[in-house]
C-alpha cells in the first residue's frame, strides 16, 4: 500500500470535537488521515503528546481548539496559542518542519471548516512526505 | 486487578455498517492481547444491545468496556449508566467514535474500516489505564435567573415562580414585554397581542417570587450549575421605581422629544418617558446618555443643551433659570463668549452648529425687554464672611456661587464701576453697558455687596475685618512693552488704557493715522474703537500671519469690513519721534520659522527688509500682565508673573486665599474666567467647611458617545443681522442684533438632543412625589442562582442594506414591525394606515423573505414572515376595505396548527399572491399610470414573465436576526453561537432548550426564529428542566479534575498563575501547591505545564493519552 500521511488530531471537547461531530452528522467528507483524540481543552495538550505522536509514527499533528475568546475554560486556548509556537520553534531545532504541527480554531458550528482543515493538513503533510524519523526500516506501517 | 476488556462495535443499522466492515474490525480487535471479548451488534444502544454487554460483564467478569459507535456526546451517559447497573465504575468505560468521525465522513470504505480499527484500538489501549473515579454531589441553589423579559422570559419566570421558587428576571429595556408587546394582532387566531400579554406582564410585575430588574444587564457570570454567581448592572433610571406612580407629570414638562424606539421611530417620545402605557413596571425612566457635547465642553459647565431645549419649547423663563443655575451672564456671554460649545456641536457634522451663543443672548434680551423680575435674595445660611477682590467675570462668578451657597460675600473693586474687563476692556459696540449693568444688578439683588473705588492690597487687613476667605480676581491690567527705541514717545499708547478711557467716557486724543500692534482681541477692539473715534486710517501690525491670529475670527472679519487694514508678518523695530512726538514707525518684515512653545510658528525677521510707516498714533496691544503693586506682598508668583495657585483648587501660597481668572492664568476668555471663579467658589466653601478641597475634582463628566443623525434634514443655521458698515463706524451702537422669538425657537429646534436628557430639571419640580433623582448612579448587584435561562430574543433585520428595495430612501416602504406599530390603535398613527402624504393607501404590496432565505443575508427561513404577512393582508382589508393587497412569496410555509387554514382564508378574502422575489422597488414611472407610485419589479415565476406592479405602499417582511451582541452574551454565559449567531442548543432534536453549559438553558428566538407559541413552549420546557434540577436539589460535580501529587510537587507555583479559576493554592508550610477540587473545572492547563509531572488529570492522565496516541498509530 502506498504511503498515506498519518495525523493525530487533538480536539478540544467543547468546540472542535463537536465541530468534527457536526461534519459527521452533516456528512461532509474529508480525508481519513486525521484520527482524533478528545481532550477537555486544547490547553491540555502537553508538548510531550506531540513528540510522542511523532515518536509513535505520526507524520503530522493537528491541534484544534475553540476560537479565541470562546474558550469554555475562559482562556485555555490563549495558553495553547502561546505554547504551540514555542513547541514549533523547538521542533524546528530538531529539523522537524513547522508545518507538521498545526494549531487552528474550529467552533461547534464549523463542520465545514473542520473538513477543510483536515483536508488541508492532509495535503500539506502529503507534500512534506513521511516524517523522516519514521522513514527508517520497518519501524512502522505494520498495519 | 488485571484489566479484562470487552469491546462492542455497533452497526448503527447501516449508519456504520454501510461504510465500515464491522465484522473485520471486530475480528481485528478480538486479536488484540488485552481484549477478552469483541462483539458486533445492530444497535448497541438498544435494550438487547445493552443487555448483551451487561451479561458479558457478569458472566465473563469484564472490568472495562469499550463501545465503538456514535459520538460520546450522544450515548456516553447511556453506557456509563449501564456500567453502574452492572456494578462497574462508569469511568472504566470508553467510547470510540466510528460513526461521526469515520463512517459518515470517509468516502472510501476500506479507509473508513482502517480508521475505525485505529480508533477502537486506541480506545482499547486507553481504557486499559483508566481508573475508577468518584463524583461528589453539591446542592442546587433554588433561585433562578431569567434573562430577557419577552414572552418567553415572562412565561418561564411565571412558571418557575408559581412553584414557589424565586426568579430574577433581568430585562435591558425599561419595560418587559419584548417584541410581542409591539405586535398588533397575532396569527392565525388574530388575538390582540397586547390583550393576551399584558395580564402576564402585570402578573410578572407583581409576583411575590419574581424580582424584576428592568433597565439592567448581566455583566458577569461565574460558578457552575447549581451555584452561579451573577453580576447585574442596573442602569440608573433617574426615577425611583418605588416612588413613581406613572402620573406622567414629568413627561408633560420635558422639553426634549426624540424618536420612540417602541414605535419603530414612527412616533416620538420625551427624554422622560415610558415606552408604552401598559409598561411593567409602570415607572418612568429618563434617557440620559451622558453630557451633550455643548454642556460637556463649556469650561464653566453651563448647561447649554438645557436652555436650548427649553427655548425650543418657548420656555424662555425656565431657560434663563437653567443658565442662572451656573452663572449670571447670559447677556454678556451671549455676546462675547468664544463659544467652544458651538465648535463641538454635533449638528455641525450635519450642516452647521446650533447658534448657541445667539440663543443665549436671545433669552437674556427677551427677559430684559419684557421686564426682568427682581431676583430673590439668596438665603443666608452661613456666617463666614468672604471677600472677593475684583469684579470682573471671575470675581462675580465666584461671588455669585458663594452667595447662593448662603455666604455673606463682599466684592472689592478698585475702579469706579463693577465689571472689570467686561466693562473697561470690551467696547460698547460689542457689549452694551446696559446689558452688563443689569447682570451685575442681578448679582447684587441676590445679596452680593460690591464696594467700588476700593482697592485691596492688604489681606491681613481684610482678615482683621472678619473675612474668613479671600478670592483674588484682580485681572491683568498692565500692558506689556515692546522694548524698542522711542516707545515712550507721545502718541504711543497702550490698548488696555486706551479702551478703559474710552469706556469711562474720557476724551482720548487720536491722530488721523492709527496703527495697532498685536493680533489679539485687544488689538482688534482698539483698532475698531479708534475707527469709531474718527481716525481716518487704522491699520494693524501683526508679526505672524492670519492663521496665527488669536483674535476671534468673526471680529477680525468685521474689522476688515469696517476698513481696517492688516499688515501681516510685520513688526515694529523703532518708534521715530520728531520733536518728542511720534512721526513714523520703523518696521521689519518677518517670516515664519519653527513652531514655538505656543505651537504657533515663530516669526523671524528678514534682514534688510526694514521700512517705515507714517503714523500719528501707535497703540500697543501685545499682551497684558498682572499689576503686582495691586496685590498683597506675601503672595507667590509663577514663572510667567501671574499669581501662583493650585490648578484644581485655585488656592494660593497663602492659606485661605484663592486666585483665579487673568490674575492667575494670564489673559484669557470670559468663560474661562467664569470657570475659574466657580471652581474657586467650590474650594472656598470646602475650605470654610473644613472639607477636603481636592476630593472628586476635577469633576468627572461623561460625554455622550454616539449621536444618531438618522433622518436629520439639513436646515441652515439662524443668522443674525449686523449694522451696515457706514453706520457702524460712526457710533458705538451694537454691531450685531439678536434673534427674534420665532427665529430663536426655530433655531433651538435644530438641536439634535445629543445626550437626550437635557438636565433642565423641570421634571424634578413637576414631580409631586419627589421620585425624580438626577444623581442616581449605576448599581452592580450580585445574585446567586442555581440555574440560568436565556430568552434574549431577536431583532428585526434592517432592510436598508438591500438597496434594491429602497427602504430608508423611498417613502412608504416600511418593515413588518413598523407596520405593526402603524396599524396598532395605540401606535403613532392611532391605528391609521397612512402614507407619508397623509392619505390612505389604495394598494399595498407585501414582500416575503426580506433578508431571509437569501444567501446574501440570512440563509435561514425566519419562520414567521409568511404568516405575519398573510395577517397583514387580512388587517389591511379590515382597516381599509377595498384595498388591493398583493403578496410576493417564494414558498408559503404554513406548517403549524391553523396556519394552512389561515392561508386559505386569506386567499378567499381576495389577496393576490405572486410567486417570485421582487428584484427591485422603484419610483421611476414608465407609464402615466405608474406616476407617483412605488413600482414592484418582479418575475412571476408561475408563468415565467417579468412584470411591473405599481402600488402605494410596500411592506417588507423582514427577517428575524440575532441581537448584535449575541456573541458577547454567549461569552458571558459560556455558551456558543452558531454561524448565524443564534445560541446553540445541546442537541438539535433531543435537547433543544439546554446548552453545552450545564445549568444554562435557552428559549425563544435567541435559539432560532420561531413564533410566539413555540417560544412559549420552549420557555415552559426550560422551566420544567430547571424545576427538575431545583426539585432534585443536588448535582454531581466534575470527577475529571486535576490533582497534585504533593510528593512530586517542587512548589514552583507555575500552576498557581495558570489556573483560570484560582483553584490552586500554595501551601506555605508544606511548600507545595494544592488544588481545590470544588473549584477545579478540569481544563488541564496546569497539568500540561507542570515541569515535575506532579499533576494528574483524572480521566485524561498522561498515561491514558499516551496509550491512546500509540493505539492510534501502531
Amino acid at each position: 500500500m502506498s504511503w498515506e500521511p498519518r495525523i493525530v488530531g487533538f480536539l478540544c471537547s467543547w468546540c472542535s470535537y463537536r465541530g468534527a461531530d457536526l461534519a459527521g452528522t452533516s456528512r461532509i467528507p474529508s480525508a481519513p488521515n486525521v484520527k482524533v483524540i478528545k481532550v477537555p481543552c486544547s490547553t491540555r495538550v502537553e508538548p510531550a503528546f506531540v513528540i510522542k505522536a511523532f515518536q509513535s509514527g505520526a507524520d503530522g499533528v493537528l491541534i484544534l481548539g475553540c476560537h479565541p475568546g470562546d474558550c469554555h475554560y475562559i482562556e485555555g486556548n490563549y495558553k495553547t496559542m502561546r505554547r504551540v509556537p514555542l513547541l514549533k520553534k523547538m521542533l524546528k531545532q530538531f529539523g522537524i518542519e513547522e508545518e507538521r504541527v498545526r494549531l487552528d480554531w474550529v467552533s461547534a458550528s464549523e463542520g465545514e471548516k473542520y473538513a477543510s482543515v483536515v483536508n488541508e493538513m492532509t495535503e500539506k503533510v502529503r507534500e512534506l512526505g513521511p516524517f523522516k524519523a519514521n522513514n527508517g526500516e520497518g519501524q512502522h506501517g505494520k498495519n | 486487578m488485571e484489566p479484562k476488556i470487552g469491546v462492542y462495535v455497533c452497526d448503527c443499522g447501516s449508519n456504520i455498517l454501510g461504510k465500515i466492515d464491522v465484522p473485520k474490525v471486530v475480528e481485528y480487535i478480538q486479536s488484540l492481547p488485552t481484549v477478552t471479548i469483541a462483539r458486533e451488534y445492530r444497535f448497541m444502544c438498544s435494550g438487547p444491545g445493552q443487555a448483551m454487554i451487561e451479561q458479558d460483564i457478569k458472566e465473563m467478569g469484564l472490568n472495562r468496556v469499550v463501545v465503538a459507535s456514535c459520538t460520546p456526546q450522544m450515548h456516553e451517559p447511556t453506557f456509563r449508566r449501564l456500567m453502574q447497573r452492572a456494578g462497574l465504575n462508569p469511568y472504566l468505560f470508553e467510547m470510540a467514535n466510528i460513526r461521526e468521525h469515520a463512517s459518515w465522513i470517509t468516502e472510501d470504505p476500506e479507509a473508513a474500516t482502517e480508521k475505525a480499527k485505529a480508533l477502537v484500538r486506541a480506545s482499547v489501549r486507553r481504557v486499559y489505564y483508566q481508573e475508577p473515579l468518584e463524583t461528589r454531589e453539591v446542592p442546587v441553589h433554588p433561585d433562578t435567573l431569567v434573562v430577557g423579559g419577552g414572552v418567553a422570559g415572562i412565561q418561564a419566570a411565571l412558571e418557575i415562580a408559581d412553584s414557589g421558587h424565586k426568579v430574577y428576571l433581568v430585562e435591558r429595556e425599561p419595560s418587559i414585554g419584548g417584541h410581542m408587546i409591539q405586535l398588533d394582532k397575532t396569527f392565525p387566531t388574530l388575538d390582540c397581542s397586547a390583550c393576551i400579554l399584558t395580564p402576564k406582564m402585570t402578573l410578572t410585575g407583581s409576583h411575590p417570587f419574581i424580582e424584576l430588574m428592568t433597565y439592567s444587564e448581566v455583566t458577569e457570570v461565574s460558578g457552575f450549575i447549581g451555584n452561579f454567581t451573577v453580576k447585574i448592572r442596573k442602569k440608573p433610571r433617574y426615577i425611583d421605581v418605588n416612588e413613581c406612580n406613572g402620573c406622567s407629570d414629568c413627561e408633560k414638562v420635558c422639553p426634549v422629544t426624540v424618536p420612540s424606539e417602541f414605535n419603530m421611530k414612527l412616533g416620538t417620545r420625551k427624554a422622560t418617558y415610558r415606552p408604552f402605557p401598559q409598561a411593567v413596571p409602570s415607572a418612568y425612566v429618563i434617557d440620559k446618555q451622558g453630557k451633550s457635547p455643548c454642556s460637556f465642553t463649556c469650561p464653566a459647565g453651563v448647561n447649554a443643551h438645557g436652555y436650548v431645549a427649553l427655548i425650543s419649547q418657548g420656555k424662555f423663563k425656565e431657560a434663563m433659570e437653567v443658565l442662572r443655575r451656573t452663572m449670571p451672564f447670559a447677556g454678556v456671554c451671549g455676546r462675547v463668549c468664544t463659544h467652544p460649545c458651538e465648535t463641538e456641536c454635533e449638528r455641525g457634522k450635519v450642516d452647521q452648529p446650533i447658534a448657541i451663543r445667539a440663543l443665549k443672548r436671545f433669552m437674556a434680551d427677551y427677559e430684559l425687554k419684557n421686564g426682568r423680575e427682581k431676583a430673590q435674595p439668596a438665603e443666608r445660611t452661613k456666617k463666614d464672611k468672604i471677600a472677593v477682590v475684583g469684579s470682573g467675570p471671575a470675581g462675580l462668578a465666584c461671588a455669585y456661587d458663594l452667595v447662593k451657597a448662603g455666604y455673606p460675600v463682599t466684592v472689592f473693586e478698585a475702579a469706579s464701576q463693577a465689571g472689570g474687563m467686561l466693562r473697561y476692556g470690551i467696547p460698547e459696540y460689542r457689549l452694551p453697558k446696559q446689558i452688563l449693568d443689569d447682570e451685575i444688578e442681578y448679582v447684587k439683588e441676590l445679596g452680593v455687596e460690591i464696594k467700588t473705588n476700593t482697592a485691596v492690597t492688604d489681606i491681613d487687613e481684610l482678615k482683621k475685618q472678619g473675612y474668613k476667605a479671600v478670592f483674588l480676581a484682580n485681572g491683568a491690567w498692565v500692558s506689556q512693552k515692546m522694548n524698542i527705541p522711542g516707545e515712550d514717545a507721545k502718541g504711543v499708547m497702550h490698548a488696555i488704557e486706551f479702551l478703559k478711557q474710552v469706556s469711562e467716557g474720557k476724551k482720548v486724543e487720536l491722530g488721523k493715522r492709527v496703527a495697532v500692534v498685536g493680533g489679539g482681541n485687544a488689538a482688534v477692539d482698539a483698532a475698531r474703537t479708534a475707527l469709531r473715534l474718527g481716525a481716518k486710517e487704522v491699520s494693524i501690525i501683526y508679526r505672524r500671519s492670519r492663521a496665527e491670529m488669536p483674535a476671534i475670527p468673526s471680529e477680525i472679519e468685521e474689522m476688515e469690513e469696517e476698513g481696517v487694514k492688516i499688515s501681516y508678518l510685520t513688526n515694529p523695530v523703532e518708534v521715530v519721534a520728531e520733536s518728542g512726538k511720534l512721526a513714523r514707525v520703523k518696521c521689519i518684515r518677518m517670516e515664519l520659522g519653527e513652531p514655538d512653545a505656543s505651537g504657533r510658528r515663530r516669526p523671524v525677521p528678514i534682514e534688510g527688509s526694514e521700512f517705515e510707516m507714517e503714523i500719528d498714533t501707535l497703540i500697543m496691544a501685545i499682551g497684558q500682565a498682572v499689576n503686582k503693586s495691586m496685590l498683597p506682598g506675601n503672595i507667590e508668583y509663577s514663572e510667567s508673573g501671574t499669581v501662583k495657585a493650585d490648578e484644581i483648587t485655585f488656592e494660593t501660597s497663602v492659606k485661605g486665599v484663592f486666585a483665579g481668572g487673568d490674575v492667575m492664568a494670564g489673559p484669557a476668555t470670559v468663560i474661562e474666567a467664569i470657570a475659574a471663579g466657580k471652581e474657586a467658589a467650590i474650594s472656598v466653601d470646602r475650605y470654610l467647611q473644613g472639607a477636603d478641597m481636592k476630593e472628586g475634582r476635577p469633576e468627572e463628566k461623561e460625554r455622550v458617545k454616539d449621536v444618531s443623525k438618522e433622518g436629520v434634514v439639513e436646515k441652515p443655521r439662524a443668522t443674525t443681522s449686523k449694522l451696515p458698515v457706514a453706520e457702524r463706524i460712526r457710533s458705538f451702537k451694537e454691531v450685531e442684533s439678536g434673534l427674534d422669538k420665532e427665529a430663536a425657537i426655530e433655531e433651538a429646534n435644530r438641536c439634535l438632543n445629543c445626550a437626550v436628557c437635557c438636565e433642565c430639571l423641570l421634571c424634578v419640580s413637576a414631580c409631586e412625589r419627589n421620585a425624580v433623582k438626577h444623581d442616581m448612579k449605576e448599581e452592580i448587584v450580585e445574585v446567586n442562582v442555581g440555574n440560568i435561562l436565556l430568552a434574549t430574543g431577536f431583532k428585526e433585520f434592517d432592510p436598508s442594506v438591500m438597496q434594491q428595495y429602497g427602504y430608508g430612501r423611498l417613502d412608504n416602504v416600511v418593515t413588518g414591525l413598523e407596520f405593526e406599530r402603524m396599524i396598532n390603535s395605540a401606535g403613532p398613527t392611532s391605528g391609521k394606515i397612512l402614507l407619508k402624504n397623509g392619505e390612505e393607501p389604495k394598494s399595498v404590496a407585501i414582500i416575503h423573505c426580506v433578508g431571509s432565505r437569501d444567501i446574501n443575508h440570512h440563509e435561514y427561513c425566519s419562520a414567521v414572515c409568511c404568516m405575519y404577512s398573510l395577517k397583514f393582508s387580512h388587517l389591511l382589508r379590515e382597516h381599509l376595505p377595498g384595498t388591493e393587497v398583493y403578496e410576493f412569496y417564494i414558498d408559503i410555509r404554513a406548517p403549524r396548527k391553523g396556519f394552512e387554514e389561515f392561508y386559505n382564508r386569506i386567499l378567499k378574502e381576495g389577496t393576490i399572491l405572486y410567486r417570485g422575489r421582487p428584484g427591485e422597488i422603484t419610483d421611476v414611472a414608465e407609464t402615466p399610470y405608474e406616476e407617483g407610485k412605488l413600482i414592484v419589479k418582479f418575475e412571476n415565476t408561475l408563468i415565467g414573465e417579468k412584470e411591473r406592479l405599481p402600488v402605494d405602499m410596500v411592506i417588507l417582511s423582514s427577517a428575524l436576526e440575532p441581537h448584535e451582541n449575541a456573541r458577547d452574551v454567549a461569552r458571558i454565559f459560556n455558551i456558543s453561537c452558531g454561524e448565524a449567531d443564534f445560541f446553540i442548543e445541546r442537541h438539535p432534536k433531543l435537547d433543544p432548550v439546554a446548552t453545552m453549559t450545564d445549568g444554562v438553558f435557552i428559549a425563544g428566538c435567541c435559539e432560532s426564529p420561531k413564533d410566539i407559541r413555540d417560544s412559549v413552549s420552549q420557555a415552559s420546557a426550560a422551566a420544567a428542566r430547571i424545576l427538575a434540577l431545583i426539585s432534585k436539589g443536588k448535582v454531581e460535580t466534575e470527577a475529571t479534575i486535576a490533582e497534585i501529587d504533593e510528593e512530586r510537587c517542587s512548589g514552583c507555583r507555575v500552576c498557581n498563575l495558570l489556573c483560570p479559576y484560582g483553584a490552586i493554592d500554595y501551601i506555605e508550610e508544606k511548600k507545595v501547591s494544592r488544588i481545590n477540587d470544588a473549584i477545579c473545572k478540569g481544563c488541564g492547563a496546569c497539568v500540561a505545564a507542570c515541569p515535575s509531572a506532579a499533576i494528574k488529570h483524572k480521566h485524561y492522565t498522561t498515561q491514558e493519552i499516551m496509550a491512546q496516541i500509540e493505539g492510534i498509530l501502531v
